[in-house]
């Protein structure tokens, strides 16, 4: 598959709207590809199925729903949402990267869109580069290189011994170091724990 | 021969694991093979895994081949004993004396440690499972009684010792700072690159010669 196409995914009933975002899309140099959607939990078929790079959704879809558009988003990090606007007045939603209105011009909206396209190509790289620990799993590996046995870390960090693993194995491939001892020398060189703590 | 040394001098460590001086003169593979008595066909393989194209289709190798690849596989076990890991502890050393930051001892400390598993590991290979191959391959009895040893056991057993190197490379990549002293680094690291590059190679011959023919002989010997 083309890496450079966009994948798009329309989320809104009416068929008036769908296909004039659809017809803006075809008509600038955008190179996508649409799929129709009528309800959230189709997104969530889609994207098992296909990679989506972007959602289009008339925010109507995420009344009630905000926990599990949240989650969508936590599983799919690379998925951007653009929610549409109805009125010629938006509130700032914490579920959309952009939003444009109906009233917008045709080539405000690709500029938008194309934005989004720019963000997802720069992400994985920026991400590769980057060893930068969450404050938990700074947390766990601090247990880790004191000694502690993932029972007790998950007793003392309150979590299950399973997301303790989980903490385990992404620690492992941020840093790219695996041994116990390997680990105590990273946590030292990024004064995550002083040498006189071991 | 030489043309191939010109064009991958990682060759030349395969020579010394196979005793062939590195003058191969104007000698054909054939040719040295025949002047080594080592077998042609063995040559080729692990050749080819030094050159990244092993082939993974098992090769019939006949017994005599096969106590050819232990005695490769113990030379290479002597580099890695007598020549690259001191070396490489050579310059960790020199490097510590140099930075007496805290760091750098702990690196050391991580180091020795690796170092003495990796003896255990050679250790463990050179009197435990090499044996046993040879006995497979000689007499085919294995003089087992009751909880037999395998070639199963041994792929097993066959601890990742690249994973420590991986991790030590890294922390001198990434993370630990050192002030200046470039050229005593690079060839610490010259030096863990190709240490990374034959054991590497080694795991590939024990995974697809070693085992895979150990296993089918012990078919042979139940069925």
């Amino acid at each position: 598959m083309d890496k450079s196409t966009l994948h798009i995914a329309i989320l809104e009933y009416s068929k008036i709207i769908y296909e004039g975002i659809q017809a803006i899309l075809y008509q600038s140099d955008t190179d996508c590809r649409i799929y129709k959607l009528e309800t959230l939990d189709g997104l969530t078929g889609l994207l098992e199925s296909n990679p989506v790079d972007v959602l289009i959704a008339n925010s109507i879809h995420f009344v009630n729903r905000e926990k599990e558009v949240k989650k969508i988003k936590k599983s799919y990090p690379s998925l951007s949402v653009a929610g549409i606007e109805f009125g010629m007045m938006h509130k700032p939603s914490m579920l959309t990267d952009i939003t444009f209105t109906l009233y917008d011009s045709p080539e405000h909206i690709v500029h938008l869109l194309s934005k989004l396209d720019k963000k997802n190509h720069s992400q994985p790289n920026e991400k590769e580069g980057e060893e930068n620990l969450t404050k938990r799993e700074v947390e766990v590996l601090t247990g880790l290189v004191s000694g502690m046995l993932n029972k007790e870390i998950a007793d003392a960090l309150n979590i299950s011994i399973h997301t303790v693993v989980r903490h385990r194995k992404n620690i492992a491939v941020k840093t790219g170091i695996r041994s116990q001892s390997g680990l105590t020398i990273y946590a030292i060189s990024k004064r995550i724990i002083s040498i006189e703590d071991i | 021969m030489a043309d191939l040394i010109d064009s991958n001098p990682y060759l030349l460590l395969m020579l010394q694991h196979f005793n062939i001086d590195f003058r191969v003169s104007d000698h054909t593979v054939l040719q040295l093979c025949n002047r080594y008595d080592v077998s042609e066909q063995l040559f080729i393989s692990i050749a080819n895994l030094y050159n990244g194209s092993g082939s993974r289709e098992e090769q019939p190798f006949t017994r005599k081949d096969l106590l050819q690849v232990i005695d490769f596989l113990k030379n290479s076990h002597n580099y890695y004993r007598f020549d690259k890991y001191p070396q490489i502890s050579s310059y960790i050393r020199q490097l510590q004396e140099n930075h007496p930051e805290k760091e750098l001892k702990l690196l050391e400390k991580f180091f020795n440690e690796y170092f003495m598993e990796v003896r255990e590991h050679l250790d463990y290979e050179d009197e435990v499972a090499f044996p046993y191959f040879i006995t497979l391959l000689g007499d085919g009895k294995t003089g087992n009684d009751g909880e037999a040893y395998s070639s199963k056991e041994y792929s097993e057993h066959h601890t990742d010792i690249e994973l420590k190197l991986k991790d030590l490379k890294n922390l001198l990549l990434k993370y630990v700072k050192i002030e200046g002293d470039p050229d005593l680094r690079r060839k610490l690291f010259m030096s863990l690159y190709e240490l990374e590059f034959d054991l590497y190679i080694h795991s590939l011959i024990e995974e697809a010669i070693l085992i895979p023919s150990g296993v089918d002989i012990e078919r042979e010997q139940n069925g």
